[in-house]
């Protein structure tokens, strides 16, 4: 059996805001083990970038705060560790890599400067000895020239060149998961596909696990073996990828899977799109947030919020009803 | 970097020829007779002297022809001898300075000189630390109090706090008083012993190691150089926190983090750099703007500066003086923008590089 890394229980973070207090994740769990890739998908705003952040506590406070859960890391609670402590899981065990390239380096920094600064400070190098290995890993996410490139500034790549120099500086000091919050989604498509290759060979290499977060379906069958799929701060079903596609539980999975555009090219019907948009909970909820977007609603959906339970081995559903039946389990 | 620069400067000659066509239109507003009278001191009281001094110095000449002289100065028919120009640094004769204005310029720079530098240097370092501040701990106590302050400083009108602080600290405490030096401290610096390296006092003081005179011309300094400031200090500190706090919100700060940097380096390393950015534009600017903050304050504390003698010209109906100012300062303020471009240009890659 393989190693277990990250185990995440009843993850729950909130946000002060001027309307009230958001309930952006409500009791999220999950586990990763060793060089395993999973994949996180779900509409804007459902609330995956804050529950990737909040377990590695970069969380904005205020307006932000975790309100409960436990996310540990080998078995040690990130989420009590000292700040300190912190620091020294944070690029080095964990790291991770974000949706907009162009946003996300230092505009004012040279290359170098920001991907050897990782290496400087977890693995006590020299700087020269950073330097050569910022080259290295510059060639190693196939930038040419790459010694040359480590004086350019940010502003000097391109959009898919920077999403390469981002996992070049994440995978810097060999950590233990890659977090990806939806790293090729402002990529377009043929520079995503080459960026998703060079991950999978990354990872071949060097063995991390990958957390991937997506809204793109089609992104993640690829590269994931199991899914977990988010809804207003929860995860609503989880199960393998191919079983997910195969089989899905929940109203909302299903949704999304009518909304992916077809990959054998016969896109003749017209992309199916869930009516409604993603709730922003000021409550705790109550209710199922799905409830007042989903066709098959019973009344048990509005009493009562459901949770995950197993649907079959290695799936699992918070869904109070049987799409079979269209009647309450 | 060097392209940069090279390409700022090839614009300057335009910006600056420019200027000089703005000022000239301004002067040619007025009558041959208004000019004549206005640029020659001692008009020989017979009947026609105005019109042979306009006939003599071609003021009904076309437009072009009087602007070429102008500038480059005009030639005397019966000697040959070429006189004034502005080229040749002739901005005309000051009745209110009974001297050339270019004099009047060199024997008063240096005062507003060391008010400006005084006032600019820590009036920079305070507000931009204070931003900074304000934002990191934004909505704590400490940014509410500068916010406080920042806006009281930005709404008070410069005379008004010029002449309380003048009622305050001289009227009532006598701790400092207006003017540059105690009248036995000026005759100090004007006797022989004493030697005027920079004719800033508190400089040459120090060179000639008077310290009593150092601490006379601080005295003189402090309420003048706060008058001046605070202005400026509030708007600068505004600037700087709100930049700092939209560089807060940038998606690099959470790269930052996320690489396991302690908060003092992602604020200094990554932070400040790209905050400071929008700064100094702004700050530049400001600075420029002491220079109309100057006209104010020297005249309430009785400075003997340019500002007060741009002051005093205006209320004088003095045209030659107050054009040959405005020319001046046109020209400081197209070489301040000069240094803030190229200031621009060495923190920011994005502009230095394209
Ligand atoms: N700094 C913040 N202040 C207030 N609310 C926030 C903040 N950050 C996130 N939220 C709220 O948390 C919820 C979840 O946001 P999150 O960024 O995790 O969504 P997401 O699933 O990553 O969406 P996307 O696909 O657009 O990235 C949203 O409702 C959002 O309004
Ligand atoms: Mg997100």
């Amino acid at each position: 059996m393989l190693n277990q890394i990250l185990d995440v229980k009843g993850l729950e973070t909130r946000f002060r805001t001027d309307e009230g207090i958001v309930h952006a994740v409500n009791g999220v769990s999950f586990t990763v083990d060793e060089g395993e890739t999973i994949g996180i998908v779900g509409e804007s705003g459902c609330g995956k970038s804050v529950t990737m952040l909040s377990v590695l506590r970069l969380i904005p406070t205020p307006p932000g705060m975790i309100a409960g859960g436990t996310a540990e890391f080998y078995g040690q609670d990130l989420l009590k560790l000292q700040e300190e402590e912190m620091r020294h899981i944070r690029g080095a065990q964990i790291s991770m890599i974000f949706q907009d390239p162009m946003t996300s380096l230092n505009p004012v920094l040279t290359i170098g400067k920001q991907l050897t600064e990782p290496m400087l400070l977890h693995l006590n190098m020299t700087q020269e000895k950073a330097d050569e290995k910022a080259a290295e890993l510059l060639e190693m996410v196939g930038i040419s020239g790459a010694s040359e490139r480590l004086k350019d500034y940010p502003h000097q790549f391109s959009g898919g060149m920077r999403q390469r120099v981002m996992i070049a500086m994440a995978l810097s000091c060999n950590p233990k998961v890659l977090i990806a919050d939806e790293p090729t989604t402002a990529l377009d498509v043929t520079i995503q596909a080459q960026f998703i290759d060079l991950v999978k060979r990354l990872q071949k290499n060097l063995g991390m696990a990958i957390i991937w977060i997506t809204h793109d379906l089609g992104v993640i069958a690829g590269l994931a073996k199991r899914m977990m799929v988010m809804y207003g701060g929860s995860f609503i079903e989880e199960a393998d990828v191919k079983e997910l596609y195969a089989n899905p539980q929940h109203p909302y999975t299903i949704g999304l899977l009518g909304s992916l555009p077809r990959l054998d090219g016969k896109h003749s019907e017209r992309l199916v799109s869930i009516d409604g948009l993603p709730p922003v909970l000021y409550e705790p909820p109550t209710s199922c947030p799905f409830a007042p977007r989903c066709e098959f609603v019973i009344d048990k959906c509005l009493k009562e919020n459901p949770i995950l339970e197993e649907f079959s081995p290695k799936h699992r559903v918070a869904c109070w009803v049987d799409i079979s039946t269209g009647r309450s389990r | 970097m060097l392209n940069y620069i090279i390409r700022r400067l090839l614009i300057l000659p335009f910006i600056l020829v420019g200027v000089t066509m703005l000022v000239f239109a301004m002067l040619s507003m007025l009558t041959p007779y208004e000019r004549a009278s206005l640029y020659v001191s001692d008009i020989p009281k017979r009947q026609g002297a105005i019109e042979d001094i306009i006939e003599k110095y071609g003021l009904n000449d076309p437009i072009h022809i009087q602007y070429w002289h102008w500038m480059v100065g005009h030639e005397d028919k019966n000697t040959g001898e070429v006189k004034g120009g502005l080229l040749r640094g002739d901005l005309g004769f000051s009745t209110v300075g009974h001297m050339p204005v270019i004099e009047v310029i060199k024997h008063r720079l240096p005062a507003t000189a060391e008010l400006a530098l005084l006032a600019a240097i820590p009036l920079i370092g305070l507000a931009v630390w204070m931003g900074i501040q304000s934002a990191v701990h934004h909505n704590k106590l400490i940014d509410q109090v500068l916010r406080v302050l920042a806006i009281i400083g930005w709404s008070i009108p410069t005379f008004v706090l010029g002449l309380l602080l003048l009622m305050f600290f001289y009227a009532q405490l006598d701790w400092f008083p207006p003017e540059r030096l105690s009248t036995w401290a000026s005759q100090v610096v004007q006797s022989g012993e004493f030697t005027r390296y920079t004719q800033m006092n508190t400089i040459d003081s120090l060179l000639n190691l008077r310290f009593d005179i150092f601490v006379d011309s601080l005295r003189h300094l402090v309420l003048p150089v706060i008058t001046l400031s605070v202005i400026s200090w509030a708007f600068l500190l505004r600037v700087t926190r709100s930049s700092m706090l939209d560089t807060l919100r940038q998606d690099y700060m959470t790269t930052a983090r996320s690489k396991g940097l302690g908060e003092r380096t992602v604020i200094k390393g990554h932070a400040v750099p790209n905050a400071l950015i929008p700064v100094i534009t702004v700050g530049g600017m400001t600075l420029i703007g002491l220079f109309n903050g100057v006209v104010i304050t020297e005249t309430i504390f009785n400075y003997p500066g340019l500002g007060k003698f741009m002051a005093s010209s205006a209320a004088a109906l003095d045209v030659v003086s107050v054009l040959g100012m405005t020319l001046f300062s046109s020209f400081v303020l197209v070489f301040g923008n000069l240094i803030v471009d190229v200031l621009y240009g060495v923190v920011d890659p994005r502009i230095r590089l394209d």
